[in-house]
């Protein structure tokens, strides 16, 4: 380990666990933002990402003839969003949430470096904090290019996030709290 | 040091803000739609000989090949048709809806949806009466609003009315080719 936290001055742990509650309240208000806009089953993240939101199943290629379909609504299925995030807005998400991903798996990472792990545990941490959020937005732009399908790779990559978040949190808040640690 | 900084900053800078709904879908549905009893969403999955048309009339085409009117109906007669229509810019999506009477006239366009960022300056073009412009607009006549604002707004909510013109202008065409 580069440095030891479970033996680090107050203060580090202070700004290690403040950083780690922040991070967990964000991945808390992250997870039921998922809840509301894309959901957490393969079905709901492939007509949220895919290519042409509920029709994902049935159309991936534009019809040879324009296509038809008229259905009744209610009042409120008219109004209702059904959130879908076509290629232009996935742009955006991607631009927007890839550098606030990095950040937030190289400060997992650091903390990370401060545990008392073997180098092989480490190693395997910092790849899954990293690979969590590729793994998201590789499942994303698959399942808008490639195939719905490809939605099990957004969920993987979701919950890739959370373990490797709660592996970090759990192993440091242990190692810099626990009785074990008093008097360092 | 310095060029994390920097690009630091210019992450915080240019994150999209948040968005917030100026009009809610259904009052918007109301004022567009007036007297509807009855909903139906008519979906055309473009072909791509038709999406190229509409990329040739105007520069746009839906992303996901698929354009939806809503009409508006009372004793099974179609009263009005309305598109929601999204715009994007660098600084975040716009949502409008559009309406139509059955002649195809503009009866109306509402802003739903704008980011944080964006909608003191939306708001400011409104104000400047840049929806009243749109009324009475038949299909086919380009809109004018974005011309006849901005005298009158600074620079940031008359390019939101150049944004919310080229919105009206999309509907317009996908009304125009392809509505039945």
């Amino acid at each position: 380990m580069l440095y030891d936290l479970g033996r680090s001055d107050v203060r580090v742990r202070w700004l290690v666990t403040l950083l780690l509650a922040t991070l967990g309240a964000s991945y808390v208000f992250g997870a039921w933002m998922v809840g509301l806009y894309a959901g957490f089953s393969t079905r709901a993240v492939a007509e949220t990402y895919g290519p042409a939101g509920e029709a994902t199943m049935v159309m991936q290629m534009p019809p040879e003839t324009t296509m038809v379909v008229e259905r009744n609504l209610s009042v409120a299925e008219m109004t209702e969003e059904q959130h879908h995030v076509d290629r232009n807005l996935l742009v955006q998400d991607t631009h927007v949430h890839m550098p606030m991903y990095a950040v937030i798996a190289a400060a997992l990472s650091v903390i990370a470096l401060g545990l008392a792990l073997p180098r092989w545990a480490a190693l395997w941490i910092i790849v899954l904090l990293f690979a969590a959020p590729w793994l998201d937005f590789a499942g994303m732009w698959l399942t808008k290019l490639v195939s719905p399908r490809f939605a099990v790779v957004t969920l993987a990559g979701g919950w890739a996030m959370a373990l490797g978040y709660t592996i970090v949190a759990a192993l440091a808040l242990w190692e810099m709290w626990s009785p074990r640690s008093e008097g360092k | 040091m310095k060029p994390i900084l920097l690009g630091a900053a210019a992450a915080v800078l240019l994150h999209i803000t948040p968005t917030v709904i100026l009009v809610k879908r259904e009052d918007a549905v109301a004022k567009l739609l007036p007297g509807a009893e009855r909903f139906a969403a008519r979906e055309l999955h473009l072909s791509s000989a038709d999406s190229r048309q509409l990329h040739d009339a105007v520069g746009w085409e839906p992303p996901d090949g698929v354009v939806t009117f809503y009409l508006g109906k009372r004793q099974d007669q179609v009263t009005g048709v309305l598109l929601f229509m999204r715009v994007d810019c660098q600084h975040g999506p716009l949502e409008l809806a559009i309406g139509y009477d059955t002649r195809g006239t503009i009866r109306g366009v509402e802003v739903t949806k704008a980011t944080v960022e964006m909608k003191p300056w939306v708001l400011e073009a409104l104000q400047a009466g840049l929806t009243n412009e749109y009324r009475g607009l038949a299909v086919g006549q380009a809109p004018t609003g974005a011309e006849k604002v901005k005298p009158h707004v600074a620079a940031m909510p008359g390019y939101m009315a150049e944004l919310i013109d080229k919105g009206v202008m999309h509907a317009d065409a996908a009304f125009r080719l392809f509505y039945r």
